[in-house]
């Protein structure tokens, strides 16, 4: 259980501080500002004991949370409870900031009675809890009868993340599948560590109870299916992919995935994460860097990076960035590039290569003339890696959506009357190669 | 600021409270209000205007309803009197037609927390049980807890305790869980909820419609239950296989530790549980969000304790990328030493190469150290190796004596089993290579780390003394840290005979002892000296003459100085003397200098599993989970060891305490410490005044022990790891009368007892028995002595 939650600016100054228990006291809060936020040294573990007391913390651009605790609690439940206040809080007001903070912490105070009470986690699905919510403050008098019966019956229905009584127009749903392609390779090209960790994320406006049906390409359902006519298992096996984990929504039937390997459920309405998951094989690099540095006497490096674009012409990758490390006693740099801008940026280190689109099939190339000062510091410089950023519009994973069926016995309306959008976006994680 | 001018502050905010036209302006009375609330964050005391906020409470605005609760939750213990006129509100609220309102304001009640208020809340509670709305009951479940905590003292009421059992039934998913976690806080003193069978069951068929917080916490009260036979076992684990697939962690860790504990019977079904959250784990330590990361390899390096392989085919997952932040970086390298086989361990050790050279001190010292376990831990090796961090170095005469003798006999050791690893000679030669080039780089953390290593490696792999040896001239101009030249000295003291220029490195040393700043390695400069002298007497005789005559004549330190006088009393002795000490065979293995890293059983570490024991390091965990010393009011009375029955060890019944304080009979002084070296003398100097054997259960936990007599002013002198054996420790303490007790305690494993001995320094019975039966209390309260 929390004791208390406490919200900081990159000062240090307290913006919320919320106490849920007796046994945690002002000064945690202090303590805290004094032992972690301003401490020297970089940060030695999300996890801190001072005097008996631990704090876990998560920081999200510049703004510290911290969950306090005497007790001997599961670590990575207060985390997961951490984040999932962040994107609570991101579904109210967007970005978490300073400012956003400062102008929400009426409502900040009123999800944090909401979500926790007394310590324990309470609802914390961000559709259920629009209902508690008065952002705008209605008032209880103008309340009307139908709404306060909402709550009831959201509050005592069967399925505790949808309510009954959902009306839309028009049926609609938006299936996206996000994807974050990470990758370590060595300087002579070898993949060290590549994996694809990948979320579908749907957004439903459905009428009524609906009952959905999802597939897609997973290696195991495409083999079992294929059991019965052989040449469709030899077509069909290439586009299929090898998951190696995956967790799904609380509203998926479990049960029935394991037994028949099919995802059905009854959605949330709105935005919901159906599922994650992961895979290490057959993945698409998007891109493949080529260093080349060489160190020209003791003043003098040359480098030169090729970034590869590895996937179909006809699609285009965009916001790609590539950012080639300089040693600290760098004095001038010239670079030349044949496409996009490249700039030094002395305060980063970094040379900072941005494209805005690339095509597939295509090849890139910057070079670059790096000065630098004579220094007698023994260290030598230890070549960080060049990263890169990209963003691209398909599946790394090599994941295609199959289908999306949609039922609703009660309502008269069919699959085919569901409007549906499917999307995919690969980006990059920590994509990275050695130089 | 907010910290200055907060009177002002506070004057202008009560006046704008109480300007009735703002009363009338809804939007700007609401704003007054937030702003209250916003200094009441930031730690103004804004206590004062309470009476005013208790007057905006009443109002049909939720929102400037919910703002006034907070303010009055925080500020109640403070003015419980105007509290008390807020409770009228609250309780016309706790009857409103909206469920909202009637949630909010029966939550509010609860969380007031100042005396007197039971009586008002104890009605609207049980109101609130039975209320239709859901929201409503949540809140009351957990209101009985909140009620309960206030009176803490108070009796347990036996029908509310039958209520909330009752709606452990009900249909609300979360009332369900606020129940068991209401129970639990007011069932404390009888161990909590009981789940019986029927509660099990019901738990478990009610898991599907359980959000993630209620499955992670509902599995954690299933612990509890002890199935009655092996169907209902297996079957609890088939209904609740799913859960190892949640997309939550936390569920998965939970559903984990529960596997783990109901089939501790089962070693082939835990293995297979730890099979099966191999994927999940491996996500969760891949994953973006960096905390929960963290937390996964700290799981991950207490399963690998007991499947050594377990993760061996993923190694790759554990490379540590460029933007990892540190504390993860340091997890991974722990990890990756671990995961070595004969298969990657060319990848593995490049992969630590790069990390050698990192920017971060750290993470390049922590995988040089990491090379050094590598070599060590080679498969037909059996033994790994012991973190340098944990060795006991010399730091008093009889543990700096003793652990020069265990690190001769660790050689033997190894000299016999070196023989059936020639896999393990390759590691070896690898890693000694790696490390002999890092030394080219002339880095000061890096030399002094790779120094470490190599003092490491010579005990466990003599086979590389050679190698070492070439590559150690030249280290002593990069070394500055304490640690880095003890093993330097040592390393040149054992092995001076192959090393050419070993005096010469050690007279340099000797040269500035003047301006060395840590006595450690002083003391070690010392042995390692006279150790050199044995073997090249012509070369070090007169540096050893001037070495003394500081020691003795100049310097500051005491145990230094102490050391000196010792080794030139030994001298005087004779040179056969000096080489019968110094080079002795004898061998006292029980101080544990291996630290035992054999396979643990799954059992031993499951009741830690997640739990924050794994994510703290071991010492620190210790110093948190050892009891807390009395809280420091003024000068502390010294503690006669008194100890409550519940065994508690924090000594706060003062009732029981004083009387004793008063009589004198027996107190002993917070301040007796000895040197170990002050200890010895007088050990040897005295008579065993009182023996004793007693059984013994369980392993002690060093720290406990240490602790816990800390408290009572018992000061340890030595102590031998956990779990080595034989176990041994060493006491000493001092009464008011001065007279002095040093006490022995070894456990003898077989017979499952320990013998005590007592030496006092004046005969005195009667002191004699209170100090013995104050040990054998703590003792007693610690491992559970029937006595």
């Amino acid at each position: 259980m929390i004791g208390g939650l406490f919200i900081y600016n990159h000062k240090g100054e307290v913006l919320i501080s919320r106490v849920y228990r007796d046994d945690i006291g002002r000064n945690a809060v202090d303590a805290f500002r004094v032992n972690v936020i301003h401490a020297r040294q970089q940060v030695r573990s999300p996890v801190t004991n001072i005097a008996r007391t631990s704090f876990f913390h998560v920081k999200r651009s510049n703004i510290w949370l911290a969950a306090v605790t005497k007790q001997n609690v599961n670590a990575a439940m207060v985390f997961e409870f951490l984040y999932k206040m962040c994107d609570v809080m991101a579904a109210y007001f967007g970005k978490i900031s300073e400012e956003n903070i400062k102008n929400n912490f009426v409502l900040i105070y009123e999800l944090l009675d909401e979500i926790l009470d007394f310590g324990y986690p309470q609802n914390s699905e961000t559709g259920a809890l629009k209902t508690f919510i008065t952002q705008q403050g209605i008032k209880s008098q103008h309340q009307t009868k139908e709404e306060q019966s909402q709550i009831t019956s959201q509050v005592t229905g069967q399925i505790g993340w949808r309510r009954e009584g959902i009306k839309y127009r028009r049926n609609e749903l938006f299936l996206d599948v996000l994807e974050s392609v990470n990758l370590l390779m060595s300087p002579q090209g070898q993949v060290l560590s590549a994996h694809v960790s990948g979320r579908v994320v749907m957004k439903s406006y459905l009428s009524g109870m609906p009952e959905c049906k999802f597939g897609m390409n997973d290696k195991i359902v495409i083999e079992k299916q294929g059991k019965g006519t052989a040449d469709e298992t030899g077509k069909s096996g290439k586009q299929s992919i090898a998951i190696d984990d995956c967790t799904f929504h609380q509203c998926v039937r479990l049960s029935k995935f394991d037994s028949e390997r099919s995802i059905s459920f009854i959605p949330p309405d709105g935005e919901f994460e159906l599922m994650r998951y992961r895979t290490t094989k057959d993945i698409i690099l998007p891109f493949r860097v080529i260093p080349l540095v060489r160190e020209v006497g003791r003043t003098k490096l040359e480098v030169k990076v090729v970034i590869k674009s590895n996937f179909k012409p006809s699609l285009l990758a965009q916001k790609i960035e590539v950012r080639i490390p300089t040693p600290l006693n760098t004095s001038g740099v010239q670079v030349i590039c044949m496409k996009g801008k490249a700039k030094y940026k002395a305060s980063e280190n970094a040379i900072v290569w941005k494209i805005k689109r690339m095509a597939g099939m295509k090849e890139s190339q910057i070079s670059a003339e790096i000065e630098l000062l004579p220094t007698n510091d023994k260290k030598k410089w230890a070549r960080p890696p060049i990263s890169m950023n990209f963003e691209v519009p398909f599946a790394p994973s090599g994941l295609k959506v199959r289908y999306l069926k949609v039922f609703e016995p009660k309502l008269n309306y069919s699959d085919h009357d569901v409007i549906k959008w499917v999307r995919y976006i690969g980006r990059s994680g920590i994509y990275e190669t050695r130089c | 600021m907010p910290y200055l001018g907060s009177e002002d502050v506070v004057k202008e905010l009560k006046k704008a409270l109480c300007n009735p036209h703002i009363q009338a302006d809804r939007p700007r009375y609401r704003n007054v209000i937030q702003r209250v609330i916003r200094h009441m964050t930031q730690g103004v005391d804004v206590s004062s205007v309470f009476m005013e906020m208790v007057k905006a409470s009443a109002t049909v605005d939720i929102v400037q309803k919910k703002l006034v609760y907070l303010y009055m939750c925080t500020y109640a213990p403070l003015k419980p009197d105007l509290a008390l006129l807020a409770i009228n509100t609250l309780c016309k609220d706790c009857s409103d037609p909206n469920p909202m309102v009637r949630g909010l304001a029966l939550r509010s009640m609860c969380s007031l927390r100042m005396p007197g208020v039971q009586e008002y809340i104890q009605q609207p509670i049980l109101n609130g049980l039975r209320d239709k709305a859901s929201y409503v009951r949540r809140v009351a479940v957990l209101g009985c807890a909140k009620m309960y905590n206030l009176h803490a003292d108070s009796e347990v009421d036996g029908t509310l305790v039958n209520e909330l059992y009752s709606l452990l039934r009900d249909q609300d998913p979360i009332v369900v869980v606020n129940c068991l976690r209401a129970l639990e806080e007011i069932l404390k003193h009888e161990g909590g909820v009981v789940i019986n069978k029927p509660i099990a069951h019901h738990l478990l068929n009610r898991m599907p419609d359980l959000d993630q917080w209620g499955q992670a916490e509902v599995l954690g009260f299933l612990l509890r239950y002890q199935p009655r036979s092996e169907e209902e076992l297996f079957a609890i684990l088939n209904l609740l296989d799913s859960s190892l697939q949640s997309s939550s962690p936390a569920v998965v860790m939970a559903a984990t530790k529960l596997f783990l504990v109901l089939a501790k019977e089962f070693p082939h079904v835990q293995t297979d549980v730890l099979v099966r959250v191999k994927g999940p784990l491996l996500t969760a330590c891949s994953s973006e969000s960096r905390e929960l990361c963290f937390a996964a390899l700290c799981h991950v390096r207490r399963i690998l304790r007991s499947l050594p392989g377990h993760f061996s085919s993923h190694y790759k997952k554990f490379f540590c990328s460029y933007s990892e932040p540190h504390y993860i970086k340091l997890q991974k390298v722990e990890v990756l030493c671990e995961l070595v086989n004969d298969e990657n361990v060319q990848q593995v050790l490049d992969e630590l190469r790069d990390y050698c050279t990192d920017v971060s001190a750290d993470l390049a010292q922590a995988a040089i150290f990491a090379i050094g376990k590598v070599s060590a831990a080679s498969p037909s090796f059996g033994a790994r190796w012991a973190s340098q961090k944990a060795m006991p170095r010399g730091t008093s005469e009889t543990q700096g004596q003793t652990s020069e003798v265990t690190r001769l006999s660790i050689k033997n050791w190894a000299n016999d089993s070196q023989i059936a690893g020639a896999i393990a000679r390759t590691y070896t030669d690898q890693c000694v290579q790696i490390l002999t080039e890092l030394l080219v780089l002339r880095q000061e953390h890096i030399t002094s780390a790779v120094v470490q290593t190599f003092r490491n490696l010579v005990w466990l792999c003599p086979q590389c003394m050679e190698a070492v040896c070439q590559a150690l001239p030249g280290c002593e101009e990069n070394i500055q840290d304490s640690e880095g030249k003890q093993a330097l000295i040592w390393l040149l003291g054992v092995h001076g005979e192959t090393i050419p220029n070993a005096p010469y490195v050690l007279e340099d040393f000797v040269e500035n002892v003047k301006a060395e700043t840590f006595p450690a390695v002083k003391m070690e400069l010392l042995t390692a000296l006279l150790r050199l002298f044995l073997s090249r007497p012509a070369e070090c005789q007169d540096m050893l003459g001037r070495l003394l005559y500081y020691c003795i004549e100049e310097e500051k330190d005491m145990a230094v100085r102490d050391r000196g006088l010792f080794y030139y009393r030994l001298l005087l002795t004779g040179i056969d003397e000096v080489k019968r000490i110094l080079c002795s065979p004898k061998s006292d293995p029980s101080l544990g200098l291996l630290e035992d890293q054999a396979e643990r059983p799954v059992n031993s570490w499951v009741s830690e599993f997640n739990t924050l024991v794994p994510m703290y390091s071991k010492a620190c965990w210790a110093a948190i989970s050892s009891p807390q010393v009395s809280e420091p009011h003024g000068p502390e009375p010294s503690g006669n060891g008194v100890l409550s029955a519940s065994g508690s060890l924090v000594s706060e019944n003062k009732e029981e305490r004083q009387p004793l304080c008063d009589s004198g009979s027996f107190l002993l002084l917070p301040n007796g410490q000895l040197t170990a070296e002050q200890f010895e003398k007088t050990w040897l100097s005295l008579e065993v005044a009182h023996r004793e054997v007693f059984p013994w259960q369980g392993v002690a936990h060093p720290d406990t022990i240490q602790t816990a007599l800390q408290m009572v002013n018992i000061q340890t002198i030595a102590l031998s790891k956990a779990g080595v054996q034989p176990w041994k420790a060493y006491f000493s303490a001092q009464d008011g009368a001065g007279c002095l007790f040093l006490t022995e305690l070894l456990l003898d494993p077989e017979q499952s007892q320990v013998r005590l001995s007592v030496k006092q320094s004046q005969a005195k019975a009667e002191a004699l028995n209170s100090f013995i039966s104050v040990l054998k209390t703590v003792i007693g309260t610690i491992v559970g002595i029937k006595s």
